[in-house]
């Protein structure tokens, strides 16, 4: 079924939305929890909820394409719960997190009066500059959470190379934030 | 952590990028030139009618009657960076699909690999076995191109088909399945068929065999050194002399008047290596005593976990390929009783569709192993029901020669050999996932340690078993 088909059905509040999304997706959802939970149980909540969250979400909204969109609410729900479990101690570390530490600079923290749209707008900017590879390596990485071996495998290349590539764009982004004047 | 607010806005980025980065790159294609040292070959061939055969460079062009045209696949693209690199690279992706579309063909001989694992394997006493469903097949699929009547009709039924139209149709899509020959992989079931020159012989029956089988066809002087040389030359060539030990004491005798032989070589690479620096010596519980050996490991990785009322197993992914199977029978089970098993024989081809199987940690210890072994196929064919074609007053050849000539299955022999070692992946196994204090357990997690005798499958990429073996002593 197309995505706007499915769309519809949401807006005749149809459930049969909820069915056709988990066939078509359900799988995208699943994997990018899994990625960041590594707990089954977990990830399958996770990807339940983000078809409640859809439910909720459209109408008003209409998501094109609706992967990204699915795949960002069960994102969403991941990091939440990670984060939970992560302040209880009972969570592996993600290393694809811990990475992005790097990005901002020792001793200083995001200027909080910004709001998160100053700063989507700054990521938006700073990920169509970079060389599409390059961009897509780095969403695998730190939005999809992929470790280095599976990113390796996908693009032909070494997993030294990975690294290099990941290590010069977390470069490149701190310097993009620093420039921005986005810290305190 | 520090960067929660950055995490936070990375998810309400353009939809569109994420979309982007979650397509196939074309750049995966790169990796399959990284496969440089072997890490598992395995080689077999099966020889029917007393001889062997050939089909290359190496053989005289005087014995040649017509040497096997293989399908033309576009080379693999190389040099990004080179004019025309994408037409290049579409060409070669249009080639991958074409065979792909052959993928499944054999998903219905499950009954034959395991009719025929049982038959050749359950006797394995003390020593290690190997044994090429796939190979077998194929000399069985020629051997009934070139018998009729009963002959043919009892090797039909075992191979499960109806007809010879039948058969066709499935070896020809089977061997498409398994052929590859683009500069990066290469993978062929040859086939030859070696005529005496003393005979005469139906040439649309070699003409067949040619364009169903790909086998290339010779004709030369049975029991001269030449012929002999050729036939030996061809088989080597075809299994990288890994079995030359086998193959040198092969000869035709001036008494053969045919032979076919079918080939298979397969390497490929553990998508994740043992890590060197992990192997231990460790005890081996051999039938015949405990042997000291190096064992490989594998940990906290995650995998699958089988079992069954007489065993355990877990598989390996091969890059680019399928899997090895590795099976254990539970402590006091043997070979022989796990191979009558029809729950065991259901599990040897079920390429992992299999109830009871969960996902979890695999702590991996097995063994470096290179097993080789030389079966006398006929007793175990004729367990299976195929009797006329080692009968002289039964066996039926008349599709190749004439009618008043007396042609039999003399001898059917079936080498093997497969070898695995830690190498052979593109870099070592990463574990992106490390615990941090006070953490939870692990989920379940299992010691899969073969330490004592125990089974292996190693399928291809479309699922069918290549080749079967026994380590009764790594």
């Amino acid at each position: 079924m197309e995505d706007h088909e499915i769309i519809a059905l949401y807006e005749a509040r149809n459930t049969d939305a909820i069915e056709k999304t988990r066939e078509k997706y359900g799988k995208l959802c699943y994997r990018v929890a899994y990625h960041l939970l590594h707990s089954r149980e977990d990830a399958e909540e996770c990807e339940n909820d983000a078809y409640l969250d859809a439910w909720h979400a459209i109408p008003p909204q209409k998501p094109d394409p609706l992967s990204a969109f699915m795949a960002m609410l069960s994102r969403r729900r991941a990091l939440d719960r990670y984060r939970k479990r992560t302040a209880e101690k009972r969570q592996y570390v993600c290393l694809s997190l811990a990475e992005l530490d790097e990005c901002i600079p020792d001793g200083r923290a995001f200027d909080e009066t910004l709001s998160e749209k100053t700063l989507v707008d700054i990521l938006n900017r700073f990920l169509k500059e970079l060389d599409e590879e390059e961009c897509d390596i780095f969403l695998r990485r730190y939005w999809y959470m992929d470790n280095i071996k599976a990113i390796a495998l996908r693009y032909g290349y070494g997993l030294s190379r990975v690294k290099m590539i990941l290590k010069r764009t977390r470069e490149k982004l701190l310097k993009t934030l620093e420039r921005e004047g986005i810290f305190i | 952590m520090k960067s929660d607010t950055l995490q936070n806005a990375l998810g309400a980025i353009d939809p569109a990028l994420v979309a982007r980065a979650d397509q196939m790159p074309k750049r995966a294609r790169k990796r399959k030139l990284r496969m440089a040292s072997l890490v598992a070959a395995m080689l077999a061939l099966a020889i029917g009618l007393g001889a062997i055969f050939g089909g290359g460079s190496v053989v005289p062009s005087r014995y040649t009657l017509a040497a096997a045209i293989y399908p033309t696949m576009a080379p693999y693209p190389k040099g990004e960076w080179l004019p025309g690199f994408e037409s290049r690279y579409d060409a070669w992706r249009d080639s991958i699909k074409e065979r792909r579309a052959y993928f499944g063909s054999g998903k219905d001989l499950g009954d034959f690999f395991s009719q025929t694992a049982s038959a050749f394997l359950a006797d394995s006493g003390d020593d290690n076995l190997v044994y090429s469903p796939l190979n077998v097949y194929m000399a069985l699929s020629m051997l009934a191109e070139v018998t009729d009547t009963d002959t043919r009709k009892e090797i039909l039924t075992l191979l499960g088909c109806d007809s010879i139209e039948m058969l066709r149709t499935k070896a020809n899509a089977i061997w498409n399945a398994n052929y590859s020959n683009d500069g990066a992989v290469t993978s062929i079931l040859a086939s030859s068929l070696w005529l005496s020159d003393s005979l005469s012989y139906n040439t649309d029956t070699v003409k067949t065999l040619a364009e169903t089988y790909y086998a290339s066809s010779f004709s030369g002087k049975m029991g001269s050194a030449g012929y002999d040389k050729a036939f030996r030359n061809w088989l080597n060539e075809q299994t990288g002399g890994l079995l030359k030990e086998y193959i040198d004491e092969l000869s035709f005798t001036p008494e053969t008047l045919m032979a076919m032989a079918t080939t298979v070589y397969f390497q490929a690479k553990w998508e994740n290596e043992f890590r060197k620096s992990e192997n231990q010596d460790k005890i081996f519980h051999a039938p015949s005593g405990d042997v000291t050996c190096e064992f490989m490991h594998e940990t906290e990785v995650y995998g699958v976990y089988y079992w069954g009322d007489l065993f355990s197993a877990t598989r390996k992914r091969l890059e680019d390929s399928g899997y090895m199977w590795l099976i254990l029978p539970d402590e006091g089970v043997t070979f022989t009783e796990l191979l009558q098993s029809e729950e065991a024989l259901l599990f040897l081809s079920s390429n992992g569709e299999w109830e009871n199987k969960k996902t979890l940690k695999v702590n991996l210890a097995v063994p470096k192993f290179e097993v080789s072994s030389k079966l006398d196929l006929a007793k175990g064919l004729k367990a299976l029901g195929i009797t006329s074609c080692f009968d002289s007053r039964r066996a039926d050849f008349s599709p190749l020669f004439e009618e008043d000539t007396e042609v039999y299955l003399s001898k059917i022999e079936h080498g093997a050999t497969v070898a695995i070692d830690e190498e052979g992946v593109i870099a070592a196994a990463y574990v992106a996932m490390m615990m941090a204090g006070g953490a939870e357990p692990p989920e379940d997690e299992i010691d899969f340690v073969l330490d004592r005798p125990f089974l292996f499958v190693i399928t291809g990429s479309d699922g069918l078993p290549l080749f079967i073996g026994t380590v009764n002593l790594p």
